[in-house]
């Protein structure tokens, strides 16, 4: 494009040229500093730290120890089941997303009245800090007087009642609904958006030959949502099993490592454990987990895109 | 007689408000309880009697010691943040799309990496950074944390923004006399707006939100936000969930109301980043 701009512009002298580009550098260098100095260099420098036993208490000092904390790791049983548990919360949330944010999105997309309010608050729960999600949810099914166990309770229905984030079932549920809460709308609105670019004739060409609802959807809405779906859930996947906040706010990890994933464990490990190489290899564990999360969601739904 | 389907309308309206009462439930019941006085909380009442509504819990929240300065530090940080963001973010844009330059994409894929990586990673050499810096516990130090967070995803969607704008005007501006940095100033900017708005708006939600980084690079009540103050009460004020509630509905207040203005271009500017470059 800047070839364009320059035969226009003939009496551009060497210098002037030169002086052009620098300019660009230059004013690309600050966001260049702070993205490459304070992400690429500390994660660059924390693959390092895997491979050494630096602890919190001297990090000045560490010795280089070799692959010795990844293999520990894999023997800690810990370790496992929050891989376990980051890998299951990831596939329920990612999977049940999609479903539910199409479905949202296709009520979004009708002509009922009201529809302008419905699809402009949707997005309200995705904006809201995540500590003020947990307050909610801790708050409504607090085990005396919450939300939830009082509506039990009036409908008589007393003995369902329970201490929802105390218990070893319920609250990896809940950790997963708040996921859901969160996401489902930006989901959905983002579907919907894609949903009215697809040309109205596609439908009226399908209805024509005689293609109900279902069969509309299935042939005409999905594979024109194909590209925003991949795009949802790739950043989703990772949002989802980077997260943090969720699982160390709501449960930090219990009951009995009930909800512990890899983030809460490694954060566990670092800042309680003292533990920063130790820590660091877990880390590098997840980002190798996650690349391989993407690869394969990239393909699975290109390769549904080729069917 | 066949009873009539019901209708395509009836359908919706079900499904939509089954959707948005799952959605809107927890903040209702979030703002209604933050009005209700302790022992209406505890009545095991769904619904307060009138009498049992107050102001109490909203009073006493601004006494306990440190909200304020949680209140005053988070909108300090944030708003920094959005700032640094918007600057920094759409003179890189600028560079990305006006200027021949060399790695260009290289760059464009290297920024988008770190938002791959693990923050609990990332944060440790971090954490040794700052202290190398000296940067641990000050704002400085979260504020450049938390843009460097944001910024990537402001770069992509800024670049894509200008690359939409038609390069005539940048070279008529130019002819007229206009610098360089005054046609990113006086052109790009306005025509510009809505894509500035939603890139300040995510790196405010962004940072209003952080837990995580705060939790380790801030180490006492002068740099703390709001999001520790919130956990510090849920765990330090046990059964006074009526100053809970109402300290969460004040610290959710402010994305509300920058949500409210900026909603409509919201959408279209997140998926920008991944659709347009």
């Amino acid at each position: 494009m800047s070839s364009v701009l320059r035969s226009e512009n003939n009496a551009l002298t060497l210098w002037q040229n030169l002086s052009r580009k620098s300019f660009g550098y230059a004013i690309l260098f600050p966001a260049l500093l702070v993205i490459l100095g304070l992400n690429l260099y500390p994660t660059i420098s924390g693959i390092l730290t895997s491979f050494t036993n630096q602890s919190l208490i001297d990090p000045g000092h560490s010795v280089y120890v070799g692959l010795e904390n990844y293999f520990k790791l894999l023997k800690d049983p810990v370790f496992q089941i929050s891989l376990l548990h980051s890998l299951e919360l990831t596939f329920f949330a990612v999977v049940l997303q999609v479903i539910l944010g199409l479905v949202m999105a296709h009520l979004l997309i009708q002509k009922v009245p009201g529809i302008h309010f419905f699809r402009s608050v949707a997005m309200i729960t995705w904006v809201l800090p995540i500590i003020a999600s947990v307050v909610m949810f801790r708050f409504m099914t607090l085990p005396s007087y919450g939300f939830v166990n009082i509506l039990l309770k009036d409908v008589g229905q007393e003995r369902l009642a329970r201490n929802w984030f105390g218990d070893e079932t319920f609250a990896f549920l809940l950790v997963l609904i708040m996921h859901l809460w969160r996401n489902v709308p930006f989901y959905a609105v983002a579907f919907m958006a894609a949903m009215q670019a697809i040309s109205s004739d596609l439908y009226e060409a399908a209805r024509i030959d005689g293609a109900g609802e279902w069969r509309q959807f299935w042939f005409i809405t999905l594979p024109n949502l194909r590209y925003i779906i991949l795009v949802m859930v790739v950043l989703h996947v990772t949002f989802t099993f980077n997260n943090f906040d969720f699982v160390f706010l709501s449960t930090g990890g219990g009951p009995v490592n009930a909800t512990e994933v890899l983030s809460t464990y490694i954060y566990k490990q670092a800042w309680n454990g003292y533990a920063l190489g130790y820590a660091s290899a877990g880390g590098v564990i997840m980002l190798v987990v996650l690349v391989f999360l993407v690869l394969v969601c990239n393909k699975f739904i290109k390769g549904l895109s080729e069917e | 007689m066949r009873k009539p389907l019901p209708t395509r309308a009836t359908v919706t309206c079900t499904g939509l408000a089954i959707f948005y009462l799952c959605l809107l439930l927890p903040i209702a019941w979030l703002v209604l309880s933050s009005f209700r006085s302790s022992d209406s909380i505890q009545s095991g009442r769904l619904l307060p009697l009138w009498s049992e509504l107050t102001f109490q819990n909203y009073i006493e929240t601004f006494q306990i010691s440190n909200f304020i300065t949680y209140l005053v530090n988070s909108f300090v940080i944030a708003f920094s943040v959005m700032v640094l963001t918007v600057f920094l973010g759409s003179l890189g844009a600028y560079a990305l799309s006006r200027f021949t330059l060399k790695g260009k994409r290289l760059f464009m894929m290297a920024a988008l990496l770190p938002q791959f990586f693990p923050y609990v990673l990332v944060l440790i050499p971090f954490y040794v950074l700052m202290s190398n810096l000296n940067l641990v516990d000050s704002h400085l130090g979260l504020i450049l944390t938390h843009t460097s967070i944001t910024l990537p995803f402001a770069l992509w969607m800024l670049t894509g923004y200008f690359n939409a704008i038609p390069r005539e005007l940048d070279q008529a501006a130019l002819i007229d006399g206009c610098s360089r940095l005054g046609v990113l100033f006086r052109i790009l900017y306005p025509v510009a707006i809505p894509g500035l708005v939603v890139a300040g708006f995510f790196a405010f939600v962004v940072s209003w939100g952080d837990y995580l980084f705060v939790s380790i690079l801030s180490q006492s009540n002068q740099t703390q936000t709001l999001p520790i103050g919130l956990q510090t009460f849920m765990s330090s004020l046990q059964v006074r969930w009526g100053l809970i509630t109402a300290g969460t509905v004040l610290a959710i207040i402010p994305t509300v109301v920058f949500f409210s203005i900026v909603q409509r271009r919201l959408v279209s500017g997140l998926t920008a980043g991944a659709v347009k470059t």
